[in-house]
């Protein structure tokens, strides 16, 4: 069992704890999450190799897992290309359509085959695809490995390698003495508004078919998965003295392990990724406590089948009449204006908010 | 200068004799006298006195990489009365089915990382594991398998900053798919470079690159310039 499989605590517990807040759904989701997660590394024992990794990512990689949702999964390949990988696919196929409710997205971003050579080498250009740029970058934010982790963590450190060791900024440092990776973080940035336009992209190809609750999971989660990016993104300014900062970055000596700091940092569930920096910074519990008991409703919304059936099936047209979809646009609001808060109202994130989040 | 040599086997499989003839005109002080196979372990330790290692300031011997709970006893027992030589004992630790046996040889019995296919001493992790369990142990780096485990160079770092006091010598080939030791390529030469920092100056280099006789020379070339850091030339 990999360790982020624990229930035990993890910030975003921590930060409620520590606030004095309890917010349920999400406890709720973390153990459905974490029950479904063994018990597809039980059935998929075996499937494995040192050289593959399967991965599940979306809500289930996020532990925000509900007994409606789709198992998005993918099995990652670093290393030898074998035929007899396929039978190995087919098995976890198979074994994950009886453990789903239903099957993943019909876009084929999930549910197949990804090479590392393709997540590694092709970022940026031609080549790298909207499904390719929404795998990469999803295996970064919110990924799991099912049973052995060794391929899984080894591309992820692979492509912060690419990432990190290529923007020279990075080290060097801005001449406003910010350490921040321009290069990943624009990706993020990438990420956000293409799942924004493939929004409306999708709203035309299924002739608004399940408007609502994309539209939601647009505001929310989606919107998560950038301020976790962002986020991770400002770790390392965070992270130091200015002067350790400095002298840290600027010897090449220390890279691997700043590679390896920065593997850390993404290696958190999106949500735990903002506890961690909230629980820091006992000033923001404000704003820490509306950010998450927005996405607690969130998940409310999603772990009520009632409601989550509702807003599947209510059309465009029907939206401003509806009082379930204006209630979680309201949620949606409540996160947004914290989120505005967090990046906007401080004196740490918004300077470099303005400087990298914008322009 | 840090002392640079090869394996015997990688040079001439179980033919030691052949292989240090091959180093003759070479600049090594460094030898990895290899006993790989089982079978090799005992005509190798009966010959110690016979060889000629007198050019080398630093020997070690690579004890067996498989054999059965059933025979580490007399193996163990061969290595052990050659302690008196002073030289360490290179070993899998996959290998070791009674910890308690090999705690016996103290800080001359030296851990290997190993490659991929093995069931530990893969990471940091596992290795720590095995310093947990075998204290006074020392540590070989391979370089040549750390980059296989992990192509982005973190495991390799992990090894040398956890176990940095332990380092007793560092094995160095490019470890192919089929965990075949390859002479060095031109990628594996910039993933080293980029942990060569790590290793002291003074930790001998042992090369396991299987290569002919007319390549020895190239690869120790290759070989310095992968463990060339990016301040200064070859230490």
């Amino acid at each position: 069992m990999v360790a982020r499989m624990g229930n035990h605590s993890y910030p975003t517990l921590q930060l409620s704890q520590r606030i004095g807040r309890q917010w349920s759904n999400i406890e709720a989701t973390r153990a459905l999450s974490n029950q479904k997660l063994t018990e597809l590394e039980e059935a998929l024992l075996n499937l494995d190799s040192e050289d593959t990794s399967i991965v599940v990512l979306g809500s289930l990689g996020r532990r925000e897992f509900t007994s409606d949702s789709d198992i998005d999964w993918n099995l990652l390949v670093d290393g030898i290309a074998d035929p007899n990988h396929h039978a190995s696919f087919l098995d976890i196929q198979k074994t994950v359509r009886r453990l789903a409710v239903k099957p993943p997205g019909r876009e084929g971003t999930f549910g197949t085959f990804v090479s590392s050579h393709d997540l590694i080498h092709r970022i940026g250009g031609d080549e790298d695809t909207n499904a390719n740029l929404t795998r990469r970058l999803l295996l970064l934010l919110e990924s799991t490995p099912v049973g052995r982790p060794t391929a899984h963590e080894r591309v992820i450190k692979n492509i912060l390698k690419r990432y990190l060791f290529e923007d020279r900024s990075f080290w060097r440092g801005s001449g406003q003495g910010h350490h921040i990776p321009h290069f990943l973080l624009n990706d993020f940035a990438r990420l956000w508004r293409t799942l924004a336009v493939d929004f409306a992209y999708k709203l035309r190809a299924r002739s608004g078919e399940g408007w609502a609750i994309r539209n939601i999971k647009l505001r929310m989660y989606r919107k998560l998965l950038y301020v976790a990016g962002l986020l991770g993104c400002f770790f390392i300014q965070f992270g130091f003295e200015p002067d350790d900062r400095r002298a840290v970055l600027g010897d090449e000596f220390f890279r691997p392990q700043i590679l390896e700091i920065v593997h850390g940092v993404f290696s958190k569930t999106p949500l735990d990724m903002v506890a961690n920096f909230l629980l820091s910074r006992q000033r923001l519990d404000g704003t820490a406590s509306r950010l998450f008991e927005a996405y607690d409703q969130f998940l409310g919304i999603l772990l009520n089948s009632d409601l989550r059936n509702h807003l599947e099936k209510l059309s465009e047209g029907d939206g401003n009449d509806d009082s379930v979809y204006q209630e979680a646009r309201k949620m949606s609001h409540r996160f947004r204006d914290a989120l505005l808060d967090l990046f906007f109202d401080t004196k740490e994130l918004a300077p470099l908010t303005r400087l990298y989040g914008i322009f | 200068m840090q002392p640079l040599g090869y394996s015997t086997g990688a040079l001439a499989l179980s033919d030691y004799r052949k292989a240090l003839e091959m180093l003759g005109d070479q600049p090594v002080t460094a030898i990895e006298l290899s006993a790989i196979r089982k079978g090799e372990l005992i005509p190798l330790l009966r010959s110690l006195d016979d060889l000629d290692l007198s050019r080398f300031g630093y020997v070690s011997i690579h004890a067996p990489s498989e054999f059965s709970p059933e025979e580490e006893g007399w193996i163990f027992q061969e290595l052990y009365e050659n302690r008196h030589r002073g030289w360490p004992i290179i070993v899998h630790p996959d290998t070791l089915h009674d910890l308690s046996l090999w705690k016996r040889l103290g800080d001359l019995l030296c851990v290997e990382n190993m490659d991929k296919r093995k069931p530990t001493g893969r990471t940091a992790r596992e290795l720590g594991l095995l310093f947990d369990a075998l204290p006074g142990a020392r540590f070989c780096f391979d370089l040549g398998h750390a980059r296989q485990v992990d192509t982005s160079m973190v495991e390799a770092y992990r090894m040398l900053r956890d176990f940095a006091p332990r380092l007793q010598q560092v094995h160095v080939s490019e470890v192919n798919t089929q965990n075949k030791h390859d002479p060095l390529s031109f990628v594996s030469i910039l993933d080293f470079q980029e942990v060569a920092q790590m290793i002291p100056p003074a930790v001998p280099v042992i090369i396991e690159s299987i290569v002919s006789r007319e390549q020895i020379g190239p690869e120790i070339e290759r070989v310095q310039k992968a463990l060339t850091t990016p301040h200064g030339g070859w230490r």
